[in-house]
């Protein structure tokens, strides 16, 4: 499984989306649909802290960062890059 | 004489103290000399453009400093200023301005920067401004000052003009009830279209005192609410039970928990508080006196509850208390009659502050009604007098419900999920959510053979709805929904079968502002 798949699977599972990775499109809206509200998008953020040992910055919680599973892989991907000297 | 209006108020303290500081935002300071000049300039730049004569000038734009001072400009020209949520759908948007005949302001940094316009400007939507000259001296309190909206589900919003008698009435009682004075922080967690503001911004700032603007892109991020406490000692909080929830998260160090010690009124609106939600409250704010306050657009505070923190749900909920000062209120039984003793009725209220009625005054009929002592507004509340006196809220005597601040008629999101041609039925439902206070459940029947889920069903329905009235949650079923003996849809026989809801009842959640 992609890490793409790995967050949809968590999204799908918290947010009880009643489908499978497949339905659920790498570009499908989660902010204008509903999905994730900005509760949903703290919890989001806690889940992507603990699970991919980061330390979201409180001005990167964006809504834009997470409108989309691709988008959430992109933000990842770009926070892993950035060499962290307090960890 | 002494102004007693708003904005002769708030440029009074420009002149006396004008380094003493009006707002906080995001770490920065913006004293009442820098808020009366952005003000000023945004005054020049409107009266330049011409003024949208007789007719509401629309603000359409996020809480900022900026867009405060642009507020202020309006009130200080006499040039009524309707603030609809930024969040409107652009089609909701253009057809609400189009039905006020308002014109549509610039941005708010465009009118504040203190730059002529180098060549003829004419609005964002070019709506035809005509020149006007700004009054002068005390405004008419008679005159309309800000218009604005209620949440609605899908619709218009219904526009609630007020007057600038009615706010000036309103920051007297609330500067005086809550203590606000020129040495007074406040934090303003409410988007500036809400009602909420006429006390955490416009109360504050008439008396002096300094407003702690939460960003609303950042409402529900626990730093930033604490950055605002650790900034400036914060005496005075009001918002919904949300807030406070995220306040409790905040406070995870002894060092952010002494920020938040300082306040001393912690008001609670919008929705029912639960027990678990009130209980480490006390705690976490030790000197706060716990205030609930109940109210709407329509009419503003009309109820306030002092909580006692042994006993906050003595009849199991918080009650709703003691009509504010100069606020009329009587149940009415399902007959029409007026309910003297105990009992459940239809809360009709009439407050100092209140609306003179809708824009639209098609929509008066049936929500004001005249009385022998005036005109009261019903709330479409039930109210339940238990036998000691004390009043509780016990349900809608309608399908509206209130999820986080935003007014939700239930049967409205039903018929936005039933517009997906391969939805059959659907049923919505509000349940209680242990952080949230109220969500939304839908359970949907699809047509036979349809493979309809429910990522392609929130998309049908979030074309028709606002964010808030899209269900959290969303079940598809293959068969049909329970039904009462008599046939109609039985949304608690629902709720029972409901996969993600077992368990839970469904709330009474109060709708109101």
């Amino acid at each position: 499984m992609t890490r793409t798949d790995d967050i949809k699977k968590y999204l799908i599972e918290q947010f009880l989306l009643d489908t499978t990775v497949e339905d659920l499109a790498d570009d499908y809206d989660l902010l204008a649909n509903g999905v994730v509200d900005s509760l949903g998008l703290l919890t989001l953020v806690s889940w992507l802290e603990s699970e991919y040992r980061l330390d979201i910055d409180a001005l990167d919680i964006a809504p834009e960062n997470f409108r989309t599973a691709a988008a959430i892989n992109a933000f990842l991907e770009q926070a892993q890059a950035v060499p962290d000297g307090t960890r | 004489m002494l102004s007693s209006s708003l904005s002769n108020r708030i440029a009074e303290q420009a002149r006396t103290r004008p380094a003493a500081p009006a707002l906080l935002w995001h770490s920065g300071e913006v004293t009442y000399a820098e808020l009366h000049a952005m003000a000023g300039a945004a005054a020049a730049r409107l009266t330049a453009l011409g003024l949208p004569h007789g007719r509401p000038a629309a603000m359409v734009a996020k809480k900022s400093p900026e867009a405060i001072a642009v507020v202020l400009a309006c009130l200080t020209l006499g040039q009524p200023v309707l603030l609809p949520s930024p969040e409107l759908g652009a089609e909701t948007l253009s057809t609400l301005l189009e039905r006020c005949a308002a014109g549509r302001l610039p941005a708010p940094e465009e009118l504040t920067d203190g730059h002529e316009p180098a060549d003829g400007h004419e609005p964002a939507d070019g709506a035809e401004l005509i020149s006007n000259e700004p009054a002068p001296g005390e405004p008419d309190p008679q005159e309309v000052a800000l218009l604005l909206t209620t949440s609605g589900s899908t619709g218009l919003p219904k526009v609630v003009p007020l007057t600038t008698g009615a706010v000036d009435r309103f920051t007297d009682w609330a500067a005086d009830h809550f203590g606000i004075g020129p040495d007074t922080t406040v934090l303003n967690y409410a988007p500036l279209n809400f009602d909420l503001c006429l006390l955490d911004i416009w109360t504050t700032l008439s008396r002096g005192g300094c407003v702690a603007l939460v960003d609303p892109d950042l409402a529900t991020n626990p730093a930033h609410l604490l950055a605002l406490f650790r900034q400036r000692p914060i005496q005075v909080v009001q918002g919904v039970p949300m807030l406070y929830q995220l306040l409790t998260r905040a406070a995870r160090t002894d060092e952010a928990a002494a920020a938040l010690a300082e306040v001393r009124h912690a008001v609670l609106t919008g929705d029912a508080i639960s027990e678990r939600a009130f209980a480490p409250l006390p705690q976490l704010l030790p000197k706060a006196d716990f205030h609930n306050v109940y109210g709407c657009t329509e009419t503003n505070d009309s109820f306030i509850h002092p909580i006692d923190p042994v006993d906050p749900m003595p009849h199991g909920t918080v009650p709703i208390g003691e009509p504010v000062r100069g606020v009329k209120a009587l149940l009415l039984a399902e007959d029409g009659s007026e309910l003297a003793g105990p009992g459940l009725g239809e809360l009709l209220v009439r407050t100092p502050f209140q609306t003179t009625g809708y824009l639209d005054a098609e929509l008066d009929r049936g929500v004001f009604t005249e009385r022998a002592d005036g005109r009261y507004y019903r709330t479409g509340d039930l109210v339940r007098r238990h036998p000691d006196g004390v009043l509780t809220l016990e349900g809608r005597r309608d399908f509206v419900v209130k999820v986080r601040g935003v007014r939700v008629n239930t049967t409205e999101v039903e018929a936005a999920l039933c517009s997906h041609p391969e939805a059959v039925e659907a049923a919505v439902l509000a349940v209680p959510d242990e952080v949230a206070g109220t969500r939304l459940h839908a359970v949907v029947q699809r047509a036979a053979g349809s493979s309809l889920n429910s990522l392609e069903l929130r998309q049908a329905a979030a074309g028709l709805l606002p964010r808030a009235a899209i269900p959290t949650t969303v079940e598809l079923v293959d068969t049909a929904l329970p039904r009462t003996g008599t046939g109609k849809l039985d949304r608690k026989a629902v709720l029972r079968a409901s996969r993600h809801a077992r368990g839970q009842s469904p709330t009474t959640t109060p709708a109101g502002g």
